[in-house]
């Protein structure tokens, strides 16, 4: 499962990756997770099964749910506490689930 | 207290959020992000071109000749010189690209149009003469660069508006069945890029009939002039600064926000400090966007690198042990969101308040350091926001240690500051964890 994470320059984010990625390895999942600038969403949405935002780019949200419906993935804001506690195994679980739904 | 986050919540976030998401503010900061990169290999020639140490002339003089210093500037100009003109191509793009039109097409119009409003007229001074001339057949450097980025912004914005409207209304030249499709594909541009240029000619040749000459001078007087008052007062940097905060204490990312309406007037502050800074003048100007990025906001929006630091070293409860560890990486970067959403900050009454003090006393001291000239202003050097304290006081300032220094005051003014609060919190977070240090709630 490809995760795409957004957040407002990709960097606090990709703090999340790090985590996320080593929560998955531990599962023993196969997932590609990687964190972008919200300027660059567009030329990543084409690989990505599920889009991720963090909490402090929320108002992006409206405008990229119809990103995501156009690409039919589904796109959602993260825990703010899991985002900051950097807390990768739940952040994983929430992606599996949106895709699962 | 509680009041207070529910007017957070219920009448500020929603206003933010809808600020925040307006697209044409976010095609704006998203465009001017585009000459960055640029900006900041720019600033690295800068800085050779001017080390403050004894004896680095002569010696890169004796190495290289005379000439060395002009010759290292040559990227300086490259990349600086056309902030207005990249700028208006990536504010088109990013404008296009919202609205799902042809963003590269949209972008190619822009720069034309740019440079349509643009007199091709460049100041002269003869050898011997006293006055300089104005003398045709150059695009002039100047209007490349900041100082033309409030038209390149104003443009982009229209030709674009103009460029979809056309594009969505489906005016464009139909080819009958049997053109290749790609064909056709590359007149869609033609109608709404002649409706773009046509509209900027006719305003160009009105403008020439005032007593303006250009659209460059108008847009200076009307927009850059009172605008970059505004911006670069201590009032309005006090609450530019508050905002930033205020919206972070909602838990939005307050200084992409706020960028997308200052990043014009603080890049254009850091340019003229930058020229001056070349030409071995005084600097114009306190405030610029380094003035943000690396003097107020250490360790992140709300000067948390001084809340990180008591975190590791101060902390009883567990939570604030582990979110120490975990936070104090980020911070020494800039980057506080651990911080923010972790502690948390974000509707957290408590901590809102040193979050929101704290960077405007800090705004308050570096001014008065620079204004007095105790600290060295800002040299126009993009240093990024994410260089850590005390190397990127020295390299903003140009390579003075009065600019470090000032860095430790604000990291000192922010210990003080949220010292006791910090305090408050540890001993709740203890208390919730029944004051023991081996339970609680195990962090990443």
């Amino acid at each position: 499962m490809n995760i795409l994470l957004c957040c407002a320059a990709g960097m606090s984010t990709s703090l999340l990756v790090t985590k996320m990625e080593k929560s998955a390895q531990e599962q023993g999942k196969e997932h590609k997770i990687w964190a972008v600038s919200g300027d660059s969403i567009r030329n990543h949405i084409d690989q990505a099964d599920v889009l991720l935002l963090g909490p402090q780019v929320r108002y992006m949200l409206p405008q990229l749910k119809k990103l995501g419906e156009e690409k039919s993935i589904p796109v959602d804001v993260i825990n703010s506490v899991h985002y900051g506690t950097c807390n990768g195994a739940e952040v994983v679980k929430f992606a599996e689930q949106l895709v699962s739904k | 207290m509680s009041k207070f986050t529910d007017v957070l919540e219920n009448k500020v976030m929603p206003i933010a959020g809808r600020i925040a998401g307006q697209r044409h503010l976010q095609a704006l900061r998203d465009g001017i992000v585009l000459t960055m990169p640029l900006i900041i290999i720019g600033s690295v020639f800068l800085i050779l071109a001017n080390l403050p140490i004894p004896g680095y002339n002569e010696f890169m003089a004796g190495i290289f000749g005379d000439q060395w210093a002009t010759k290292l500037s040559y990227p300086v100009g490259a990349t600086f010189d056309i902030m207005a003109l990249i700028a208006a191509f990536g504010i088109a793009y990013r404008l296009a690209e919202k609205y799902g039109v042809d963003a590269l097409s949209a972008g190619a119009i822009s720069v034309a149009a740019f440079l349509l409003a643009t007199p091709y007229k460049v100041s002269f001074l003869a050898e011997g003469a006293k006055e300089a001339i104005l003398v045709d057949g150059g695009i002039p450097t100047a209007l490349m660069g900041s100082k033309g980025l409030f038209v390149a912004m104003l443009i982009a914005m229209l030709s674009t508006e103009i460029y979809r409207w056309i594009i969505q209304k489906d005016i464009i030249i139909k080819m009958p069945d049997g053109v290749p499709p790609s064909v056709g594909k590359s007149f869609a541009a033609l109608i709404p890029g002649f409706a773009v240029i046509t509209l900027i000619w006719v305003l160009r040749l009105l403008v020439e009939q005032t007593d303006f000459e250009s659209l460059h001078n108008i847009i200076g007087e009307v927009l850059g002039k009172p605008l970059g008052i505004l911006g670069g007062t201590l009032g309005g940097s006090i609450v530019a600064e508050l905002f930033v905060v205020l919206l972070w204490s909602c838990g939005l990312h307050g200084s992409n926000i706020v960028s997308g309406v200052m990043a014009p007037i603080w890049y254009g502050a850091m340019d003229e400090n930058r020229l001056a800074f070349q030409n071995h003048e005084a600097l114009p100007n306190i405030v610029t966007q380094q003035f943000f990025d690396n003097f107020i906001n250490i360790g992140g929006s709300g000067a948390t690198l001084a809340l990180v630091v008591a975190m590791v070293l101060r902390s009883r409860s567990t939570q604030g042990k582990q979110l120490g560890k975990l936070a104090v990486g980020p911070a020494i970067f800039n980057i506080n969101e651990p911080i923010i959403f972790g502690m948390p900050i974000v509707m957290n009454p408590m901590l809102i308040i040193p979050f929101i003090l704290t960077p405007i006393l800090t705004v308050i001291a570096t001014y008065i350091g620079m204004s007095t000239g105790l600290v060295a202003k800002t040299a126009g050097i993009a240093v990024p926001w994410t260089m850590p304290p005390l190397l990127s006081g020295y390299l903003a300032t140009g390579g003075k240690i009065s600019g470090a220094v000032m860095q430790l005051v604000n990291i000192a003014i922010a210990f003080c500051m949220y010292y006791p609060f910090f305090k408050m919190w540890d001993k709740k977070s203890f208390a919730e964890e029944g004051g023991s240090e081996t339970t609680g709630n195990k962090i990443a």
